[in-house]
């Protein structure tokens, strides 16, 4: 399978802080690599970097072998998700999805028909005319994943996106990203603290601690890794299942 | 009823007729001295001064002079605070130019008047010193910089009271709102600076300094210290026009005056309800 993305000794620091040490992965078109990390692993810093709004200290970032870190951000076509929506404030709904069709000055009927189909891909149809503050959590994430989609990116790099949700909401979320993904055929790294979230939406994996990014060839790996804590999350559902059967036996 | 609730009440309506009732008495009582009912020489009730408004344009020209002040005085200030803002944000967080925007503030606006004409009169010092150095061969011939019939004086002043509180404003709102974490998503979703700036920045900047912009206005169109000391006696602004007719000596003037007042405080009353509903119906 043809690479993607290849990222090569990737390293920053931050004065004396190192945050990212020699990092280096690559990624096939279609695939998200899940990243399985704490807080201040260094994830935002190496999503950012890819994004191009940080600059590496050393490393090289290539897309379709192409050297990407002179490329300024926005001409890389890889639109970088917040934890947060951050819809536009000042618009619908309709409007937040098509901002990127409106700055390539894509003629207006052909910007529209495209959020008009998107939008009901994305069940938002009926909130269309509605503004940012109108809608529920899982509502903005969906109009900031609309938003992203319609400008068909190259790869889409998400930092912890449902961290804010609920539970139900954040799995329906995930099970959304899924299904869109494979869709549009949509490349993406999705950083996540939960190890079932990396699970649920990874196709390849690795776990980020302390800078330093170790990937996996399989799923099996990944889970075995005890860093992960899968393994130990395993055991204490076993336990819990073990235990609820006990007392029923008694 | 408690006495608790008693003394609540009380309050209330004392609050009431401080906020609204004195202001409706004496809007009332201009009034009633247009129409010659009130005022040291009422005969009775008349609609001459009303119907000799037709033939006075002294009070719309100096409406128009007002409403061109102070709106000539908002743009240049929101503009310039803007421009600060958008593009002079790491200078923007670097000391001491934060505290140095608080120094205008700190200014009474007679001072600032004051200052002003000291500095760009024809007597003023710039004019002497352009003589000095053979710039003007008179200091006739110093450009008419205050007491100028465009007003540029008062704009100026207003300009450099009002600028720096709105770049402490926009500021405020540019780090509450997020706005460099808008400006790096739409890099990323392929806007330039310049899209980030007009398309995102301004609208949301504007929006919500709506309110605190249109009592910067209202406060310019009826500013009295800084129109009497850098205006012209023609045209005048709506606060030097009323006050100069009130003063005068022939007390017949006084109901023209009072009508001069009461419609400038009900346009004035109607301009701000129309701003809210327009900034409620856009608010976020």
């Amino acid at each position: 399978m043809s690479q993607l993305l290849t990222v090569a000794h990737l390293t920053k620091s931050f004065g004396p802080q190192p945050v990212l040490r020699d990092i280096s992965f690559s990624l096939a078109a279609g695939q998200v690599l899940g990243v399985l990390g704490r807080s201040g692993c260094g994830k935002t810093t190496l999503l950012k970097i890819l994004a191009g709004l940080e600059t590496p200290d050393a490393g090289n970032v290539l897309l379709h072998e192409q050297d990407l870190l002179p490329v300024p951000p926005n001409e890389r076509q890889m639109v970088y998700l917040y934890q947060e929506p951050l819809l536009f404030p000042h618009l619908n709904v309709f409007e937040n999805v098509a901002f990127g069709l409106r700055i390539r000055k894509v003629p207006k009927a052909e910007a529209d028909r495209q959020v008009t189909e998107l939008l009901d891909e994305l069940d938002l149809r009926e909130h269309a005319q509605k503004a940012p503050h109108q809608l529920s959590g899982g509502q903005r994430q969906r109009v900031s994943f609309g938003r992203a989609l319609i400008i068909r990116p190259r790869l889409l790099l998400l930092d912890e996106p449902f961290g804010n949700l609920d539970a139900q909401t954040r799995a329906d979320m995930q099970q959304l990203f899924l299904h869109v993904s494979q869709q549009h055929h949509i490349t993406s790294i999705f950083v996540t603290h939960d190890s079932r979230e990396a699970l649920t939406v990874g196709t390849q994996f690795a776990y980020l601690d302390r800078g330093e990014l170790t990937s996996f060839a399989t799923v099996h790996e990944f889970i075995a890794d005890p860093r992960t804590n899968i393994q130990a999350e395993l055991a204490f559902w076993e336990n819990v299942q073990q235990n609820a059967l006990l007392k029923k036996e008694r | 009823m408690s006495s608790k609730l008693r003394s609540g009440k009380l309050l209330l309506g004392l609050y009431a007729l401080l906020v609204v009732g004195l202001p409706l008495a004496g809007l009332g009582y201009a009034l009633l001295g247009s129409v010659g009912v009130v005022g040291p020489l009422a005969a009775g009730f008349t609609g001459r001064y009303w119907l000799a408004l037709g033939a006075d344009t002294g009070l719309l020209k100096s409406a128009l002079f007002s409403l061109w002040v102070a709106g000539a005085s908002l743009g240049l200030s929101v503009a310039a605070a803007l421009g600060l803002v958008l593009g002079a944000q790491a200078t923007l967080r670097r000391r001491p130019f934060p505290t140095l925007l608080y120094v205008p503030l700190l200014m009474p606006s007679l001072v600032m008047g004051f200052y002003l004409f000291q500095l760009l009169s024809r007597a003023g010092w710039l004019s002497r010193l352009s003589f000095q150095l053979g710039l003007t061969h008179s200091l006739d011939a110093f450009p008419e910089l205050v007491q100028d019939a465009a007003g540029g004086g008062i704009i100026l002043a207003q300009v450099l009271l009002a600028f720096p509180f709105l770049t402490l404003l926009f500021q405020a709102i540019y780090q509450e709102s997020r706005l460099d974490d808008y400006r790096q998503l739409t890099q990323t979703l392929g806007a330039s600076a310049a899209q980030f700036r007009w398309r995102v920045a301004v609208p949301v900047l504007l929006r919500r300094a709506a309110p605190a912009l249109l009592l910067s206005g209202i406060a310019t169109l009826g500013a009295y210290d800084l129109p009497l000391l850098l205006g012209r006696p023609y045209p005048q602004m709506l606060s030097v026009y009323i006050a100069t007719r009130l003063q005068r000596f022939d007390l017949r003037e006084l109901p023209a005056a009072y009508l001069a007042g009461f419609l400038v405080a009900v346009g004035l009353l109607g301009l701000i309800l129309v701003l809210i509903r327009l900034t409620r119906r856009h608010a976020f």
